[in-house]
């Protein structure tokens, strides 16, 4: 995949570039809002990471209207240090798919790219989701694993079905807590654990292949791969 | 304090006193507001005085000559009756008679024949400046040998025979000096008055503002405990005007020194948090680059190096919302909110982990209750709330969620756990930031969440009360906040 990165601090820009080309997709870099605004709207790219606060005279707002404006729908994502809930209504409402305020992990910035990514590939109606040996049907809120009904709370349908979506795909926590639950703010308390580790019970016990993972330093991923 | 030392107060005291004097700079040109007043009140009593007078000056005058105008034409008339019955002989002898017995009333007569030659009169002869116009006029003439002003009226006579008649107008000059003197006097005793009590009272508003700038210089220099002497010391509504602004100072300057005692303990309390975490990680990275352990040390002492950022960041997350929060801009954001709903919400959320502890979550409210608030913010007290209620409940203990409407509109939410509570005198302490009972210690957390919670009530024009449980505590997040 090809992702364009807009961000003017030099060790920020390095350090994004490094991990997106070790997650295996292909980075331009432009240090400035001229040079963003040149590559955003010339070139053809499957996302763009974009900072908001940039030199060259205009501004990461500024470039996301214009692209926008000239009917471009490639999904961008916002990495500011502006962190205000109005600032990130702004973002959002300027025609940004995802907004993640630095200082950020880059498991967060990855898994949240990946996700936009997936997005604007495949199609989110799909009624019938299925991985290895578990089905879901959205429709009439059924899941089976191996054949046999999964009993699941109404919160633990949505939790699963936002994992089904995003499968093979690693999914944080805050992203976990931003779709799931609809919550914009840090817990402290690991509860996001224990919802998933509730969940794994109810799907992985008695199976030989675990399917819910925990991924280190990042969150979780429902692949069937080994 | 002499009278020149109150005249330029802010220069002399700066010589003599230490560096916090020059940031008070005074105005470059003391301008004396009340010397203003004062000049500004004279002014207008003389204004008033010469509206008073001038119409009496001329009503006075109008008077006068009116009086002389009817004198003379009384005696124009009685002269030429004698003339038309007694001839001119003995007019002219009437009139030398007149002008012998009468000297000194002012009266001028003077009677000549056809070719204004004098025949009988005071004056001798025929005014040079005397026009045949008709009616009365003021002339300069000669009397006694002296120029004098005048007002005369000539009366023609059979026979070509003249008659004039007149005044000596100098007669009131005197009168109409005491007039004028009396004015000057009264303007110049107004202006003097008006000095001398503008002077009096520059002095003692000087005295008064020197006393505020001292204590305002006080209070640059550091002293921030100083206040302004009240001579009304009872407080109550006895003061006078500078009293009130005294009050005002005070109050403002109570409210500084409460801020700037928060702001000190604030700095205090996250230089202690920050510091913490931000010790661990300087002595992981250097004992890090010192030892140059194996690779995988090496990553485990980088992970918990990258936790411990994370935790800063965390502090200064939490820091940043309650300063947003503080502002009250976000008021301006409030929409309608189904705080049960929140409220059901955020205990499913927390559910499995009070199960995890063995606690019992119940809850007793309503099924919808609309209250106009921020939605994220509330969730995020109310969770905080929950959250902490389950750290400290008892093992297998319970938690009661409740939410009320109580009569004015108030809306109360209510966490009541069974666990070790808070000790009276710590209640109010706990929501102050970084505040971390003896009780908290060892449970994870950075001492901002209730201090979080208070921001938000504060913000819904409301408040968190803390009260016990027997045992336990009841936390209770008020809101203000029925939708219109």
């Amino acid at each position: 995949m090809k992702v364009l990165l807009v961000e003017d601090n030099e060790l920020v820009a390095n350090f994004v570039r490094k991990g997106m080309e070790e997650a295996g997709h292909a980075i331009d870099h432009a240090a400035d809002g001229r040079d963003g605004m040149a590559r955003a709207t010339g070139g053809t790219y499957d996302a763009i990471i974009m900072d908001r606060m940039l030199p060259g005279g205009i501004d990461g707002l500024g470039i996301l209207a214009a692209l926008r404006g000239s009917g471009s729908k490639t999904p961008v994502l916002i990495l500011s240090a502006l962190s205000d809930v109005d600032e990130r209504i702004r973002g959002l409402k300027c025609g940004a798919d995802d907004y993640l305020v630095k200082p950020f992990a880059f498991g967060e910035l990855l898994a949240r790219l990946d996700a936009l990514l997936r997005r604007s590939q495949e199609s989110q109606v799909a009624t019938t989701l299925a991985i290895a040996d578990l089905r879901m049907d959205v429709l009439s809120r059924k899941v089976t694993r191996a054949g046999r009904a999964v009993n699941l709370q109404p919160r633990e349908f949505k939790l699963l079905e936002y994992l089904l979506r995003h499968a093979n795909q690693v999914v944080t926590r805050t992203m976990l807590l931003e779709n799931v639950w609809n919550f914009h703010f840090d817990p402290q308390t690991n509860v996001i654990d224990v919802h998933v580790s509730k969940l794994r019970q109810k799907l992985d016990a008695g199976t030989e292949r675990p399917l819910l993972r925990t991924i280190r330093n990042a969150g979780y991923m429902l692949t069937a791969e080994d | 304090m002499s009278g020149e030392r109150l005249a330029v107060p802010l220069p002399q005291a700066a010589a003599g006193h230490a560096a916090g004097w020059w940031r008070l700079k005074p105005l470059p040109r003391p301008r004396f507001s009340a010397l203003n007043l004062a000049f500004g009140f004279t002014a207008i009593s003389i204004v008033v005085l010469a509206t008073f007078a001038a119409p009496l000056w001329f009503a006075w005058h109008e008077a006068l000559d009116q009086g002389r105008g009817e004198f003379l034409r009384e005696e124009a008339v009685w002269l030429s009756d004698t003339f038309h019955k007694r001839g001119p002989e003995v007019l002219a002898a009437i009139i030398d008679r007149r002008v012998i017995s009468e000297p000194a009333t002012g009266k001028i007569v003077l009677f000549t024949d056809a070719a204004r030659r004098r025949l009988a009169g005071n004056l001798y002869d025929w005014p040079a400046e005397f026009t045949d116009a008709p009616g009365p006029q003021l002339l300069t003439g000669e009397l006694n040998g002296r120029p004098t002003r005048m007002v005369m009226v000539r009366v023609p006579l059979a026979d070509g025979y003249q008659l004039l008649v007149g005044r000596v107008t100098g007669r009131f000059q005197r009168l109409e000096n005491y007039f004028i003197w009396g004015l000057a006097g009264c303007t110049g005793i107004v202006l003097l008055l008006g000095l001398f009590s503008g002077l009096l009272i520059r002095r003692a508003f000087m005295a008064e503002v020197h006393n505020i700038s001292q204590t305002a210089s006080a209070i640059v220099e550091g002293n921030l405990t100083r206040r302004l002497p009240l001579r009304d010391a009872g407080g109550k509504g006895g003061g006078d005007e500078l009293d009130m602004l005294a009050h005002t100072v005070n109050r403002m300057l109570d409210q500084i020194e409460q801020l700037i005692h928060g702001v000190r303990d604030v700095a205090n309390a996250i230089a202690h948090d920050l510091r913490t975490p931000l010790t661990e990680l300087r002595s992981r990275l250097e004992g890090l680059s010192l030892s140059r352990p194996p690779a995988e040390v090496t990553f485990a002492e980088v992970e918990s190096a990258v936790a411990d950022v994370d935790r800063v960041i965390g502090i200064f997350n939490a820091l940043l919302r309650l300063a947003e929060i503080d502002t009250g801009a976000r008021r301006s954001g409030f929409v309608e909110v189904d705080i049960a709903k929140v409220l059901g919400d955020t205990a499913e959320f927390y559910q499995p982990v009070a199960e995890l502890k063995g606690v019992a979550l119940s809850c007793d409210m309503p099924a919808t209750l609309v209250v106009s608030g921020d939605p994220l913010l509330l969730t995020q007290a109310v969770g905080n709330l929950i959250d902490n209620a389950i750290k400290f409940a008892r093992e297998r203990g319970a938690i009661a969620l409740a939410a009320e409407v109580r009569d004015g509109g108030v809306v109360v939410l209510t966490v009541a756990d069974d666990g070790p509570g808070i000790a009276d005198a710590e209640k109010p302490k706990v929501s102050e930031r970084f505040y971390r009972g003896d009780t908290s210690r060892g449970t994870p957390g950075v001492g901002l969440g209730l201090s979080l919670v208070a921001a938000v009530a504060k913000l819904h024009r409301g408040g968190l009360e803390l009260h016990d449980n027997h045992p336990g505590l009841r936390a209770s997040l008020v809101l203000f906040s029925i939708p219109a």
